[in-house]
């Protein structure tokens, strides 16, 4: 096992740091079940929370499909969003359907990254 | 063309109120296998093959998916464990990359707060929330009776879960034998599905907020990639927010 983080011995090896990577996500996910229990979920407050969450997200993935990083950057950038605004014309073609839109856009994706493989593309 | 925006915020009303939760609760699974559950398989194979090629245990691989659960803090682990980087810094990164549960917490709880049963459950519901989790209890909670959106959540998470654990020991099994087009297309169906999930929203505000945040997502990561995405989340979603209640009253 790849155990040379420093201070590996200290924190018991690889678990000991599995358990701290678990407690910095918990705090996050505590931390916002402390605060809900005090906001008014009918209120103005809230759905400013619920439009900040969305946001973050739809940031994230904009990000991923745009520029990612790890294994899906190897792929073409023109291949991503290309197959991803395939999948939202059929989307919008479907009456806004996620299901025709993602797996639409996947296999899009699929024979592009495909062809390219084979030389084709 | 006039449409009828829905509030994000669920309200309690009833479809059905005499459903009982163990029938709800399969209701939930139903709807995770439907699509998200062969997602998660997708993507967590991507993760397992990355734990198998970073030579750590599967078990690790496994406990990681159902501890962290959280897949950019998961990565985020892996790779400052390999680098052998300092302690402090691979908590951090992970707290870093998982910091979006902190909004999504606090938008999903209170739709279990006003269920007493729900809420002394509050740490464990918490914890097993994903970005798909979350998705499913926001769009079916205003559906459903308060009492049942815990059932509802926890067939849903629970099937995810499996289908996350699934996915991480396959990919450790599998890994390197899949072609890199499979692979790289498993990976890229679930921000793909998120993307079609938002699309189909029909609350104003939040359509707004992700539009925007879309836009500044990308653009603020090139700015600063440890700090961009919250700051993307504060920005756009008050300019969702705000252009809400700006619309509401011109047309008022």
């Amino acid at each position: 096992m790849s155990a040379t983080l420093a201070g590996t011995d200290v924190w018991g090896g690889a678990w000991g740091l599995l358990a701290l990577a678990t407690m910095a996500t918990f705090v996050w996910r505590a931390l916002g079940t402390i605060i809900a229990a005090r906001i008014n979920p009918d209120g103005a407050l809230f759905e400013w929370v619920a439009c900040v969450a969305y946001a973050l997200l739809a940031g994230l993935v904009a990000r991923i499909i745009v520029m990612p990083v790890g294994m899906l950057a190897e792929s073409a950038t023109v291949d991503r969003i290309g197959a991803t605004a395939f999948g939202f014309a059929l989307f919008f073609l479907t009456k806004r359907n996620v299901a025709f839109g993602t797996i639409g856009g996947a296999f899009c994706f699929l024979v592009l990254a495909w062809a390219r493989d084979a030389g084709i593309l | 063309m006039r449409r009828n925006w829905r509030s994000p915020i669920a309200d309690p009303d009833s479809e059905n109120p005499q459903a009982r939760p163990s029938k709800v609760f399969a209701t939930g699974a139903r709807d995770a296998v439907s699509l998200p559950a062969f997602m998660i398989v997708g993507s967590m194979t991507g993760y397992g093959s990355l734990v198998q090629s970073a030579d750590m245990d599967v078990w690790i691989a496994l406990a990681s998916t159902v501890g962290i659960w959280g897949l950019p803090g998961q990565v985020a682990f892996v790779e400052f464990v390999v680098l052998g980087a300092p302690v402090a810094s691979m908590v951090l990164a992970v707290a870093m990359a998982n910091m979006r549960f902190l909004p999504m917490s606090l938008a999903m709880m209170p739709l279990f707060r006003p269920s007493a049963s729900a809420w002394s459950w509050r740490y464990l519901l918490v914890q097993l929330m994903s970005i798909n989790t979350w998705v499913g209890i926001s769009r079916k909670a205003p559906s459903l009776p308060v009492d049942l959106r815990m059932p509802y959540y926890l067939g849903y998470s629970a099937t995810c879960l499996t289908a996350g654990m699934l996915g991480t020991g396959g990919g450790f099994i599998i890994a390197g034998a899949m072609p890199y087009y499979v692979s790289a297309t498993l990976i890229l169906m679930n921000p793909m599905y998120f993307a079609f999930v938002f699309a189909a929203m029909r609350s104003r505000s939040c359509l707004i907020a992700l539009a925007v945040g879309a836009v500044l997502g990308p653009v603020f990561h090139l700015i600063s990639p440890e700090w961009g995405l919250p700051f993307c989340g504060l920005i756009a979603g008050t300019v969702g927010f705000k252009a809400d209640r700006m619309l509401r009253r011109r047309s008022a």
